[in-house]
């Protein structure tokens, strides 16, 4: 019975996940023109040219760079922020709604936004670092990979802390008060009992926190495609932006196809390791 | 006001029949032609709307939609569309995409449409690009050149009486610019046509960037000379700081606004310059040589898909945005070049100095060249060439490595 009740639902996930997966897979085996014609098997070639391709080995390594980068910058910055919030006091209402309000803006505008502020003639990070001293001239933030990789980085990290801040809320709200107090009681300090309360307590949502946000993050095109496009020279491509050029500005949708699956493989693998880890030391 | 049963029941009836008249009347339905534009500028989609109810007035019989799109997105939409089958009927592509569409025989050869008076409105040099195998598939819309702009203030500020002619008196006059503290040369270092910034240095020094055997040919010693002299000028400060942060739309925004005393561009850079800086006192010289004159033409092409189940219609539009009112009024709004005679004789092309200058270096243009791989090596050049300017690499190695990628991809 219930697996009666599910399958409607297991069907319909079968066929949304299940089409695209199916069509991937054949063109990643496929000789495809631009125009998505299949024009012959070619068995293992597309992923033998991609493995061979320095530029996708040099991608996947950033990826992972990226990746570690950001959801741990993410999670670093929004441990704090997520405490402060929890505390009551005047104002938190607008803080929070501070802290918030970057989800509402869209991937894509926010990286426009953040390419602007990082204009190397204009731009309101220059100039503030200017007028503060900091820098003697103008950087030009975006045309060398040793800044402009960074910058990316930091603007992925900015635009993840709301997400990540409202997962941890929800975490904190649900543990009582009154263990605080008891600990409390028994002498202990601040930093442990966020070390042996908070910290255990909130786990489950530390670890969701990081799945879905090295999900995220990991298939994040916007950011890097507006800012950079994957150069100078090929240096702050991803997997994402890689596959995007292959498919759409050299009109190899067969490759792009492989490198998405390479993707979908790392992705899972990810997921599922972690998840093992995570309920191995639970239990 | 009341409205009784019985009325309501006669007004039915008589829509019904009106209803059952039109539907069994024979068959004067509308065909719809969609097209599928390139966004070049504001003016872009106001103008094809415009010709589309200009052209449904003349022909009631043949509704035109038109679409339009960003250059950037433009390929992806069409490869997206035609995949999923439901591209438009006609379309507008970088000619030097040509090639793909043909290949996969997306689009319609048009010589059996053109009568020997539409081949002749059109100045031949500019048909050529759209040619595959002897046969016509893309007509040029849209065709421009480059050249080099000057700020002449910032030239007479420097003590420098005339544009400079050649790369040498590039470096004498940007070298002077640079004690005033002001960029001399501008280069683009990112995004579409980074690669052909480079090619102006290549041509103009003897380069090529395809061989006539179809392979890289753009590291010979012309190719390295071109690109030291750039990587001089960045490393001798003569150019904007930061190239590879500049695409072809922020280093036109820094020559409007005067931050760059010279850089190369299209004709379409005089329109916005009249838009957005007015007071601009510029000037447009050829491409600085150095043992050749050399520029590039680029043409954009109109092309009509296979799968169009509207053909004639489509082409009936396509013959009347080629006659010479729609055309004049097309080339003026975005500023490129005329491709028709009509238009070429019109007094705003004849008596525009400016676009004279673009018109007269057609003779010693290059276009880029109908070549599977065509995008392949654009990219690897590109790549190339940023990693030069970075100060990553050196010119020669730099482009010997770029051309054994190019010619995995040419003439694949």
């Amino acid at each position: 019975m219930p697996w009666l009740l599910v399958l409607p639902s297991l069907v319909l996930a079968f066929a949304v996940i299940g089409y695209p997966l199916y069509e991937i897979m054949r063109l990643s085996v496929a000789d495809v023109s631009r125009f998505g014609q299949v024009r012959g098997f070619v068995g293992w070639g597309n992923f033998s040219r991609m493995l061979a391709d320095p530029v996708f080995v040099a991608a996947l390594v950033r990826t992972l760079e990226w990746t570690v980068a950001v959801v741990g910058g993410t999670v670093l910055i929004s441990m704090p922020v997520a405490l402060v919030l929890q505390q009551d006091f005047w104002g938190r209402g607008l803080a929070r709604t501070i802290v918030m309000l970057p989800w509402s803006v869209s991937l894509s505008m926010a990286a426009i936004v953040w390419l602007w502020s990082f204009d190397g003639n204009h731009g309101m990070v220059n100039t503030t670092l200017q007028s503060l001293g900091l820098l003697s001239g103008p950087v030009q933030w975006m045309a060398l990979p040793q800044t402009a990789f960074p910058v990316e980085i930091a603007v992925g990290i900015l635009v993840s802390i709301p997400f990540t801040v409202t997962i941890f809320l929800g975490g904190l709200s649900s543990i009582p008060g009154d263990i605080y107090e008891a600990a409390a009681i028994d002498g202990a300090t601040r930093t442990q009992s966020f070390r042996l309360l908070t910290l255990p307590l909130m786990r489950g949502f530390l670890n969701i926190a990081i799945v879905l946000n090295v999900i995220y993050v990991f298939n994040s095109f916007p950011i890097i495609w507006v800012m950079t496009q994957g150069g100078p020279d090929n240096s702050t491509h991803i997997l994402v932006t890689y596959l995007y050029e292959l498919s759409f500005r050299l009109g190899r949708p067969g490759m792009a196809a492989a490198v998405s699956l390479a993707m979908l493989v790392i992705v899972f693998a990810f997921t599922m390791v972690y998840v093992r880890m995570q309920s191995r030391e639970a239990a | 006001m009341k409205t009784s049963p019985f009325a309501i029941l006669k007004g039915t009836a008589a829509a019904l029949t009106l209803w059952a008249l039109t539907a069994t009347a024979p068959a004067a339905r509308a065909e719809t032609v969609r097209i599928t534009a390139a966004y070049y500028s504001a003016a872009t989609g106001p103008y094809f709307e415009k010709m589309a109810s200009e052209f449904h007035k003349a022909n009631p019989g043949i509704d035109v939609k038109v679409e339009v799109v960003n250059w950037d997105n433009l390929l992806q939409k069409l490869q997206t569309d035609i995949s999923g089958g439901t591209n438009a009927d006609i379309s507008i592509i970088g000619t030097r995409w040509l090639l793909d569409f043909v290949k996969d025989g997306q689009a319609e050869p048009l010589d059996g449409y053109m009568s020997p008076a539409f081949t002749d409105r059109f100045i031949g040099a500019f048909l050529k690009p759209g040619e595959i195998g002897g046969k016509t598939y893309g007509l040029p819309i849209a065709a421009s050149a480059r050249a080099m702009y000057y700020n002449k203030d910032l030239l007479a500020k420097a003590g420098v009486a005339s544009a400079p002619a050649t790369w040498d008196e590039v470096v004498a006059d940007a070298e002077k610019l640079k004690s005033q503290g002001i960029a001399g040369f501008g280069i683009q270092g990112k995004e579409i046509e980074t690669d052909v910034y480079w090619y102006y240095a290549l041509w103009t020094h003897g380069g090529d960037v395809v061989g006539s055997n179809g392979k890289a040919a753009f590291a010979s010693p012309a190719g390295v000379k071109a690109l030291t002299l750039y990587r001089s000028l960045i490393d001798k400060g003569l150019t904007q700081d930061g190239v590879t942060s500049y695409s072809r739309e922020n280093l036109q925004d820094l020559f409007k606004q005067g931050r760059v005393a010279m850089m190369i561009t299209a004709p379409f850079l005089i329109n916005q310059i009249a838009k957005e800086a007015p007071n601009l006192n510029y000037g447009i010289a050829p491409v600085p040589k150095a043992t050749q004159n050399a520029t590039y033409a680029v043409t954009d092409s109109v092309v009509l898909f296979k799968n169009s189940k509207v053909k004639q219609a489509a082409w009936k539009f396509l013959d009347f945005l080629f006659t010479k009112d729609p055309r004049v009024e097309f080339t003026k709004g975005e500023g490129f070049l005329p491709t028709t005679k009509a238009e070429a004789a019109d007094p705003y092309f004849t008596g525009n100095e400016r676009l004279q200058t673009f018109v007269s270096l057609l003779p010693n243009a290059h276009f880029a060249p109908t070549v599977t791989g065509w995008e392949d090596t654009a990219k690897a050049v590109s790549d190339a060439v940023q990693s030069v300017y970075v100060g990553k690499a050196q010119p020669e190695p730099a482009l010997k490595a770029a051309a054994d990628q190019a010619d995995q991809a040419l003439g694949k």
